[in-house]
């Protein structure tokens, strides 16, 4: 049976400093065992200012058998599937260990959009690009991310433009913004609670 | 002259005796352990604590280690002793450890409490566990026994028995095995005992120098060997076997010879007779094609028409006489030659495949003699003879199966050594014909002695008054000696004339063993029974000299046991040795 009180208490934790880290964990439906993780796409990389959603699924060893983890926005990178948003990624296949918790996971899913390793890629094709044509690579990665991780990108700017007329940083605006998903009312809230 | 010729056939007896003694019965002692040879043992289920424990012990001396800590290492380094140590002067104790994921500070743990009554946070399940309930590793990570437990369960389930790491990540540490079965007997006895045996059986699946007997149904044995992986065993259910491929033994063949060929025959035998008769092969796609009436224009599955009665490639246009636009008269060269290859590539393989199965059929016949011959030698002992010795019939009859096996299997042999499958890149058509007259010439030599030894054993010489008998003898005495010479001889061609100068790894081939393939002796399981934990105090491990497995590297106890059971293994089986290995 899947450990409810560990995973209770990684949801905790997360949530705590979601803010610094951006990233959240919250449950798709009210068993646990199926999960939904965010992660905004790194800074200085063409996943900037995306916020990139993975589905997460708690085998019933868990935490002794790894989450199985899996993009549900589509991402351009070469150790992630194109097609199915699956993740070729170390610890969450054999070296996986017990005390790595769901956000440690995460975080290595978002060191991994900062550095791909297309030596030993998900999708052969993003692969190559990125070795033979890596300027391509960029443009297809960057568009990608406006395209899927931004659905309401064209509206962030407007919400930025509005909170910060109210008085708040803009840099903590936008921070706040991607935190809690692009609602500009929990954002607000969060700001005044800040 | 009557004088002369017994004085001569005198010494020629002698020098036989002479020449024989190695295949004399008498003393076999002597005879049967080869000073250097490999010996193989027999693993039992009984003795495979005992054979594992020796290399255990041996490591745990030389690094002054716990068992479990031996036990990972060995395990990291497949049962290799050898190489294990090499690692240790190579690259240092810390590597060694390193990689196979022991700690090198291994007391640590023992200083510090293991029980504390307060309480401590468990990084896993993320309680404030108390202190008595908790583990803590010799990596130095502790954790609450239940997360331990569960781990230990999910990670045996998985098949990972041998190498349970420490839950912390990246934590390289294998856990104590100890610990493991401790806390999973608490809760899940039968998984503890699936633990405790895939420990046990790592010795043998993880083991090269070990491999289990193929025999079906299985008879529970594992054979290990000392020195050479290339060779041919008898496990103690009586199963002959190359060590290499577990296939029947085949040498000269090599084992990838061995593969192909018995594919081809079973592929190909039963069919092969009725389609040289009935087809011929499509000049295109070279496939046989059968002829199941109509004129003689015939067209293959592939769509290519040909002409029945030379095989060359046509149009469809025809009649009953007549194939539009063709005539056997012209000679098409080229279309000639393909349908002419596929055919000769068949007949090649016909011949071999004749051959084989013609000194296979020989080998089977030649078993039942064994019955005959034994009769005929006890109405001969009954007779008032001064001829009461007839260990010559025995050791004759075994040197021709000895040799009809080596003649059977130089078949596939040279159809591969000198087709175009294996080797083609390998030597120029000079050379290959060369080669092939070499080996042919020794492959005739031997097969006319074989024959010739055949002929004389099959004598009734029950019925022959002593002198005729006398001329058997030596007769049989001359001809084992030359057919193992001959054999020998070609083995020694295969290695050094044939393979010798292509620079090839993938064709070993398993020595010539005058003696037969070597029965593997039983490992000396005298298990100490008493002794169920090992012995803390190193120093006095003398016992252990007895039933270690003979490491290479000790050469002063590696014969004892071995030449006692030797000699209980010989009893009355001198010929079983050569029955064949069944599973023709």
């Amino acid at each position: 049976m899947i450990d409810f009180g560990r995973v209770q208490k990684e949801l905790q934790e997360c949530s705590k400093d979601s803010q610094a880290s951006g990233i959240k964990v919250s449950p798709k439906a009210d068993n646990l065992a199926r999960l939904v993780g965010t992660i905004p796409g790194p800074i200085g990389t063409p996943y900037e200012g995306g916020t990139f959603q993975i589905d997460i699924t708690l085998p019933d060893a868990y935490p002794f058998q790894p989450p199985k983890m899996q993009f549900a926005t589509k991402v351009w990178h070469p150790n992630i599937s194109s097609q199915s948003g699956a993740i070729c990624l170390d610890i969450l296949k054999d070296q996986w260990s017990p005390a790595l918790t769901l956000k440690t996971a995460l975080l290595s899913i978002q060191a991994l959009l900062s550095a791909p390793e297309p030596d030993d890629p998900q999708d052969a094709v993003v692969a190559q690009q990125y070795l033979k044509d890596y300027q391509t690579f960029v443009g297809t990665a960057r568009y990608w991310t406006e395209t899927f991780a931004k659905t309401s990108a064209l509206g962030v700017e407007e919400k930025v433009q509005r909170l910060v007329e109210m008085g708040f940083l803009e840099s903590l605006v936008r921070s706040t913004l991607d935190a809690v998903g692009g609602d500009e009312n929990l954002a607000l809230e969060k700001l005044c609670s800040a | 002259m009557d004088d002369y010729f017994s004085s001569e056939e005198e010494e020629e007896y002698c020098s036989d005796r002479d020449a024989l003694d190695g295949l004399e019965n008498d003393d076999p002692d002597y005879d049967w352990v080869p000073p250097k040879g490999p010996s193989t043992k027999v693993i039992t289920k009984e003795s495979l604590l005992c054979a594992q424990r020796g290399d255990l012990r041996r490591v745990m001396e030389l690094l002054s280690l716990r068992e479990h800590h031996a036990r990972t290492l060995l395990i990291h380094h497949r049962w290799d002793v050898e190489k294990l140590l090499a690692v240790l002067v190579e690259r240092g104790k810390a590597c060694l450890f390193a990689n196979a994921g022991v700690p090198l500070t291994e007391d640590q743990d023992l200083s510090l409490p293991r029980h504390s009554t307060s309480t401590v946070m468990c990084d896993i399940c993320m309680e404030d566990i108390p202190g008595q309930i908790t583990t803590r590793m010799d990596c130095s990570h502790c954790y609450c026994n239940d997360c331990w437990t569960e781990h230990f369960v999910v990670k045996i389930n998985e098949g990972q028995s041998k190498r349970i790491k420490c839950m912390a990540h990246k934590c390289n540490a294998i856990c104590d095995e100890a610990i493991v079965r401790d806390l999973v007997r608490r809760r899940h006895p039968d998984l503890a005992n699936k633990f405790d045996r895939f420990l046990l059986e790592s010795y043998i699946e993880d083991n090269k120098m070990v491999k289990w007997c193929p025999s079906t149904p299985h008879c529970g044995n594992a054979i290990r060997i000392e020195e050479d992986e290339c060779c041919e065993v008898e496990c103690s259910c009586g199963l002959q076997f190359c060590f290499s491929c577990l296939s029947e033994p085949h040498s000269p063949c090599s084992c990838l010879m061995w593969e192909l060929w018995s594919k081809k025959c079973r592929d190909e035998s039963e069919t092969v007779n009725w389609i040289t008769v009935h087809t011929k092969p499509c000049p295109k796609c070279h496939k046989p094609v059968e002829k199941n009436g109509g004129c003689n224009l015939v067209s293959c599955i592939c769509g290519q028409a040909f002409c029945w009665l030379c095989g060359g490639a046509t149009g469809r246009d025809h009649t009953w006489s007549n194939i539009a636009g063709h005539s056997c008269g012209r000679y098409k060269e080229d279309q000639e030659q393909k349908s002419e290859r596929a055919k000769r590539d068949l007949y090649r393989y016909m011949h071999y495949h004749n051959r084989y199965k013609a000194h296979l059929d020989s080998f089977k016949l030649e078993n039942k003699l064994r019955e005959t011959i034994q009769e005929k030698v006890s109405v001969s002992e009954e007779k008032e003879s001064a001829l009461r010795d007839f260990t010559w019939v025995t050791n004759g009859l075994y040197r021709l199966f000895r040799s009809r096996r080596v003649l059977l299997y130089s078949y596939p042999f040279a159809f591969y050594m000198f087709g175009e499958e294996l080797f083609t890149d390998e030597m120029t058509d000079e050379q290959r014909e060369i080669k092939q007259h070499l080996f042919e010439d020794q492959q005739q030599q031997l097969e006319a002695n074989v024959e010739r030894l055949s002929k004389f054993l099959e004598e009734p010489f029950d019925e022959y008054d002593e002198k005729k008998v006398m001329d058997v003898r030596m007769h049989v005495i001359n001809l084992s000696v030359v057919t193992d010479t001959l054999c020998r001889k070609m083995y020694e061609c295969i290695e050094t004339d044939l393979l010798g100068c292509l620079a090839l790894g993938t064709h070993n081939i398993a020595p010539y063993k005058s003696k037969g393939i070597e029965r593997a002796a039983a490992l000396n399981a005298k298990a100490d029974e008493s002794d169920k934990y090992l012995p803390l105090d190193f120093g006095k491990a003398g016992a252990s000299e007895l039933d270690r497995p003979s490491g290479s590297g000790s050469l002063d106890d590696s014969g004892r046991p071995t030449k006692r059971a030797r000699t209980e293994g010989l009893v009355g089986a001198l010929i079983d040795l050569n029955v064949p290995a069944g599973g023709y």
